[in-house]
């Protein structure tokens, strides 16, 4: 099988901490995999274990089908990652620090280096003491980025970036996709699994919670519906499918799950449709609806849904 | 405190925040200082339970300029409790000292640097507040250990007035080096290197006045550990060095708020110098990042040791003076001669200088620790780095830099004899005899490889006890009444007292061995163990 990542059953625990229960992630290789989960759920912890930095209690892992754990040094020849946290040497400056993970790793390209230094906008003269929190997080994307690696491994890449330097990563990964390497990138930000991932994988408890493409994971997702009509829409509470249908004036609102989208157009036709708006799913709703009721347990409304 | 001034503003409110931050701490360092001082007590006056052993004691340490430069001036010692204060008050002279050191540097630099600073004065906190916090808190400690010795002291059936008076030396010596770390704080960046300048400072003090003490000299009133030790308990009795303590604490505090006053949150006073834009060859292997780092303390500390070796050379032949002015020690080492003395002086320097390399290895080893606990580890950890060139990288630093420290400060002190006695033939013999005390050190570091292996979250603390183990046992545990093996168990009571004693084959094998197995240890539960941040 051409797997890039293949994780099954994965369980690491910290004393009484369970951080990861039974956890599957299977990744393709050549594919920009999202690795979704709120905090705390196991996405730092799962790829420590892919780096062979945390040894796991139970389960199978394999990585470029090597073993993380034994074959550690070989196969971090042929990968790249990008901490969650990123800690600089003080006394070292950023330049020195990408070349130093770098040589570690077995080299970069010095012309991938400098042209990612200026579309990062980094200036790597600059001792770690002085680097903002994102200016630390662009030495290890560059210190990634200008590496050949196979597989790249950046968790929570952009937390710490502006928009500009979100947008200068995305162009990067698009790259490293066409270029056939495989990107495991783990985020809270759902816009950037939207715009760069393949397939995702959603955790949460250190389980894995939903796998797939994005097409098939919006089979679980709704569409939302904004109709003008010729004469009032009748019967669609009726439809299978159908949520939170308000009708006033001829303008009709609701929302659809995705796999009754058809029998429902097919509805709203007879009525005489005069203009229709349809919104996407997107995995912020998605997100929303798999961790909905677990904020809700904890007494957090969400944002939208207390108006 | 005044609340007042806006600059203090919070102050109280930081002050009980810190005692309940170091409400474990503080109250331990105080119990090691009282502790030192009981059980000296009890100890003294059981070996010197007569009028006779105390003349012989007197008259042996008197013109033992070894004894002097651990100790201090050799006062008072016609008392048993004269001969408690100078065989204890060194030791917890340092003790009060780095209790300082830790306490004002753990609430000024150390949380500035992890960004806690920030979060505080960002609310109604005053600009010198967490400073005069930081210093109030490591005062009051001084002045609670001042309070316990006192009171141990009297409680162990020695004089009350000078019991606390002795209590009083101490915490005063704490008090100044609160000052010299307040200063160091504002002056470096990193919480590491402010430790590294107190040390350093307290190093030159302790040097200082142990030559000034053996030469009788104002050497020991250029040094602060010099004044503490000057107040004379249970003789002189003197107030005035305790006064001077008090006003270089003063304008230490106002110094460092003018420091502070002169910088940018979260910077030291020197600006960051823009570093180059490309790495050098050396950062191209765990080896070479590892000797990046360590860099500049191992060039501070083979300086220190070799200046310290130098001067500590020169002052042989004051101890050759000293022994043939007092014809009470004559008499008390039958048959001795200067010369003797001379080589029993340079090998207590030579353990001095080997002590001073092992706390150096200590540091280097846990620089590893540092460097995994900060998560810089799992950067270097996740290319193609073993984990065994990787500690190997740190541990290869602090074993080589612990040897060459060993050396350069065994060279310092024989060439520095060897021209001053007029016989540079002997700088060979004598620099040999210094090697001797190296594997020694590499069995304190080897601890600490094994603690990093083994046990990651408290490595640190355990190796540093590993340390002050060896330290204690080297000072006081001949005069203390400790059960044999308490001090057996030091690597450095194995090794016989070269020049003095004879260097042995198979206690060299046998400490060769105790590093293997220990280092062997530390790289095994290394590699099997998973890294731990935080
Ligand atoms: N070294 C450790 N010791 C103890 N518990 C740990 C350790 N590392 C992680 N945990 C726990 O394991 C769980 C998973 O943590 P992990 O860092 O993998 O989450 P995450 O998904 O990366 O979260 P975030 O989005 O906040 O980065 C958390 O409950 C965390 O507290
Ligand atoms: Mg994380």
């Amino acid at each position: 099988m051409d797997s890039a990542v293949s994780v099954s059953g994965l369980v690491k625990t910290f004393g009484a901490t369970r951080a990861l229960d039974g956890l599957d992630l299977e990744i393709a290789t050549g594919e920009v995999h999202g690795f979704l989960g709120p905090n705390g759920s196991g996405k730092s912890t799962t790829i420590r274990v892919l780096l062979g930095l945390l040894r796991p209690d139970s389960g199978t892992v394999r990585l470029l089908d090597g073993d993380p754990w034994h074959d550690a040094v070989a196969l971090h020849r042929r990968l790249a990652y990008v901490p969650g946290d990123v800690t600089l040497w003080p006394q070292i400056s950023g330049g020195e620090a990408i070349d130093l993970l770098g040589r570690l790793r077995g080299g970069l390209d010095p012309a991938r280096r400098a042209d990612l230094l200026e579309r990062f906008d980094l200036d790597p003269t600059k001792k770690a003491r002085s680097y903002s929190k994102g200016n630390r997080q662009k030495v290890a994307l560059v210190a990634a980025l200008a590496s050949d690696a196979e597989l790249l491994i950046p968790d929570e890449p952009t937390s710490g970036l502006d928009p500009l330097m979100e947008a200068v990563f995305q162009e990067n990964i698009r790259e490293v996709r066409a270029q056939g390497r495989t990107v495991l990138l783990s985020s809270h930000i759902l816009a950037e699994a939207e715009a760069l991932c393949d397939r995702v994988s959603i955790i949460r408890h250190g389980r894995t919670e939903q796998s797939g493409s994005l097409s098939e994971l919006r089979h679980l997702t709704r569409t939302s519906i904004a109709a003008e009509t010729a004469r009032p829409v009748t019967g669609l509470d009726s439809l299978p499918g159908v949520h939170d249908a308000a009708i006033r004036d001829g303008r009709v609102r609701f929302d659809v799950d995705t796999d009754h989208l058809d029998g429902v157009l097919r509805h709203l036709a007879a009525f005489g449709v005069r203009s229709l708006n349809s919104a996407p799913p997107t995995l912020e709703e998605l997100f929303l609806r798999h961790y909905g009721d677990e904020l809700a347990e904890d007494g957090v409304r969400l944002a939208g849904t207390d108006r | 405190m005044s609340t007042a001034r806006p600059t203090l503003a919070g102050t109280g409110a930081l002050v009980r925040f810190a005692l309940r931050r170091d409400r474990l701490r503080l109250p331990l360092w105080i119990a090691l200082g009282a502790g030192l001082v009981a059980s000296q007590s009890v100890s003294s006056q059981t070996l010197y339970d007569s009028p006779a052993a105390l003349v012989a004691y007197r008259d042996s340490v008197g013109s033992n300029a070894a004894t002097i430069a651990f100790a201090g001036p050799p006062v008072g010692l016609s008392t048993v409790a004269g001969a408690v204060a100078f065989e204890i008050s060194a030791s917890v002279m340092l003790a009060a000292a780095l209790m300082a050191m830790f306490t004002t540097g753990r609430h000024t630099r150390a949380d500035e640097e992890a960004g806690r600073t920030e979060l505080i004065r960002a609310g109604r906190v005053g600009r010198h507040a967490p400073l005069i916090a930081a210093v109030l808190v490591s005062a009051l400690a001084c002045v609670a250990m001042a309070l316990a010795i006192g009171l141990v002291g009297t409680a162990t059936g020695l004089p009350t007035g000078g019991s606390f008076l002795l209590g009083a030396s101490v915490g005063a010596c704490g008090l100044v080096f609160t000052g010299i770390a307040a200063v160091a704080a504002q002056v470096t960046e990193s919480t590491r290197s402010a430790y590294g300048i107190v040390g350093a400072v307290f190093g030159v003090a302790f040097v200082l006045r142990a030559v000034g003490d053996i030469n009788g000299s104002w050497l020991v009133w250029a040094s602060p550990v010099g004044w503490a030790q000057a107040v004379h308990p249970f003789s002189d009795d003197r107030v005035l060095p305790l006064l001077l303590c008090l006003v270089a604490t003063a304008g230490l505090v106002a110094a460092a708020m003018t420091l502070l006053d002169h910088r940018d949150l979260g910077s030291g006073l020197l600006p960051a110098r823009p570093g180059p834009p490309r790495a050098g060859p050396l950062l191209g292997s765990p080896l070479g990042l590892a000797i990046r780092l360590q860099r500049a303390a191992l060039i501070a500390w083979a300086v220190s040791l070799a200046l310290l070796g130098a001067v500590y050379g020169g002052v042989g032949d004051a101890v050759e003076t000293l022994f043939a002015d007092n014809p009470q020690a004559q008499v008390f080492f039958p048959g001795a001669s200067s010369a003797g003395l001379v080589e029993a002086y340079l090998a207590t320097i030579f353990s001095i200088n080997a002590l001073l390399a092992a706390a150096y290895a200590v540091s280097s080893v846990l620089r590893a620790r540092a460097e995994e606990s900060a998560g810089r580890a799992e950067s270097v950890l996740a290319t193609a780095t073993s984990r065994g060139a990787w500690l190997g990288s740190h541990v290869t630093v602090a074993l080589l830099g612990s040897a060459l420290l060993v050396v350069l400060s065994g060279a310092a002190t024989a060439l520095v004899r060897g021209l001053s006695s007029g016989d540079l033939g002997s700088f060979g013999r004598l620099f040999a005899a210094s090697l001797a005390y190296v594997p020694a050190v590499w069995a304190v570091a080897a601890l600490a490889v094994a603690l990093v292996g083994l046990a990651p979250r408290i490595a640190t603390g355990a190796a540093w006890g590993g340390v002050a183990y060896v330290v204690v046992v080297a000072m006081v545990a001949q005069a203390l009444d400790w059960p044999g093996w308490v001090g057996d168990l030091s690597p450095f009571a194995w090794t016989p007292l070269v020049p003095i004693e004879a260097w042995t084959l198979p206690v060299a094998v046998g400490l060769g061995a105790v590093v293997l197995v220990l280092l062997a240890v530390g790289f095994g539960a290394f590699r099997h163990r998973d890294l731990s941040t935080g």
